[in-house]
């Protein structure tokens, strides 16, 4: 079934069409939608209802276990398990095949400190950011170049919208109880994209993760803010990366005495940085030693106090601690600087997003799909 | 327990989860993390009398809400 809703036609003989016979019945399709938006399991939009033949088919994906525990929140008493990620991927609107990806986007947040200390209930309301790297984003008809970040491919809105269901269904965090998000994340539950490899003029961020070349594998991490960096003005790699270090180094973000910030470079941008001679880990050192304000910025934001131990919290101290002139920087190594290389080569435009905590610097490998996977693809 | 009171809602639904429904606890206006020290010892002094009761009522405490 595809295209516009069938309408009646008045004027065309009344005989059983086969086709249309053939059709499911949108009236209980809408029942069971309604059904499920009843049971309070819906973030706000349709769910795809899930039968026991669905769930089957998620299952017969992976090898894991369905009573296996992917995670448990001891403080809520609740945990998550391989079948209940499945019915919750199912109704997400994912295909069977791509339940090996969300086990192992699921395994991949869940390395972050950020994730496993809480920041799922934080006031922030933090977005997960997925990267898929490896020969299953062609294979899944997952979106790596034109929009990323803009919606219109199903593996890449319903992927990050399983874990959302999940921390929903399976934890019960549902916003104005144990979800205390201020105002959380534009697309919160829709950031999911494969890193655009064939265009990237650098080593894939799992294979810099140290996983097999061809491997497929999961990135994930906890986000907050993503801001652009529309730079089609210059091709001095120095003033490119000024552009970059002028939206990283903002006060607003700074919380703790130092910060996480990570780049989604689009093709142009990394294309014209690596044919200046410039490596992912040369880009991270130029960052690290330029982004950062000088302390009269950070006393004028009332955030020039840093509490001592722990990640250091940051406040307005009474006293100048600092002479004004002193540049502090904010990035505090290579690990803080994720860079990922995806979208359409159509504009120099990049994305700058925040890590909420710390990024595991690792990524997991998906586990093949076990079942074959079938003809229907998603887009 | 003192909590702010913007998270209330929470506060309860974690009594709840942790099986003490109704667990009584002091609240005090939001915000305070940007209070200075002064204004959290002020924020202590006006909830100490609540909190004194709290923990003098004990058992009983938990069962008056």
């Amino acid at each position: 079934m595809a295209g516009e809703p069938r309408q009646p036609d008045p004027d065309v003989a009344r005989e059983p069409d086969p086709d249309v016979a053939r059709e499911p019945d949108p009236d209980v399709a809408r029942e069971a939608i309604e059904y499920c938006y009843e049971q309070g399991w819906s973030d706000g939009l349709p769910v795809v209802p899930a039968s026991q033949a669905l769930l089957d088919q998620f299952l017969a994906q992976t090898s894991r276990s369905p009573d296996e525990v992917l995670w448990r929140m001891d403080h809520l008493g609740r945990e998550c398990t391989v079948h209940t990620a499945a019915i919750n991927a199912a109704m997400a609107g994912c295909l069977p095949e791509y339940f090996p990806v969300v086990l192992a986007a699921w395994d991949a947040v869940m390395r972050d400190r950020a994730a496993k200390g809480g920041g799922w209930q934080s006031t922030s309301g933090p977005a997960p950011l997925i990267v898929i790297n490896g020969p299953i984003r062609g294979e899944l008809g997952i979106n790596c170049t034109g929009g990323i970040f803009a919606g219109g491919f199903r593996p890449n809105a319903t992927i990050p919208r399983a874990l959302g269901l999940m921390l929903r269904n399976a934890f019960g965090v549902v916003p104005h109880v144990f979800d205390q998000t201020t105002q959380g994340i534009p697309g919160r539950w829709a950031i999911c994209f494969g890193e655009n490899e064939e265009e990237s003029p650098w080593e894939p961020l799992a294979t810099e993760m140290g996983l097999d070349a061809n491997a497929n594998a999961v990135s994930c991490t906890l986000t907050r803010t993503y801001e652009f960096v529309d730079n089609r003005h210059t091709q001095d790699p120095e003033q490119l990366l000024n552009d970059f270090a002028d939206t990283i180094s903002r006060t607003g973000v700074m919380i703790f005495r130092a910060q996480s910030a990570g780049i989604v470079f689009c093709p142009e941008h990394a294309q014209m940085l690596a044919g200046a001679g410039y490596s992912k880990v040369d880009v991270k050192d130029w960052l690290i030693e330029r982004c950062g304000r000088v302390e009269a910025d950070l006393r004028a934001a009332g955030k020039d106090g840093v509490s001592e131990g722990g990640l250091g919290a940051r406040s307005a101290s009474e006293d100048e601690r600092v002479p004004g002139e002193v540049f502090t920087p904010f990035l505090p190594g290579r690990a803080s600087v994720p860079i990922i290389v995806a979208g359409a080569r159509n504009a120099a435009i990049s994305m700058v997003f925040r890590v909420f905590g710390e990024w595991s610097n690792s990524s997991v490998e998906i586990e093949s799909a076990r079942s074959p996977v079938a003809a229907t693809k998603g887009g | 327990m003192i909590c702010s009171d913007a998270f209330k809602a929470t506060a309860d639904a974690m009594a709840d989860v942790q099986g003490a429904p109704g667990y009584v606890y002091v609240t005090t206006p939001h915000p305070v993390a940007g209070l200075t020290p002064e204004q959290v010892r002020e924020r202590a002094e006006a909830v100490a009398g609540e909190v004194a009761a709290l923990l003098g009522a004990g058992e009983q405490g938990r069962a008056v809400r």
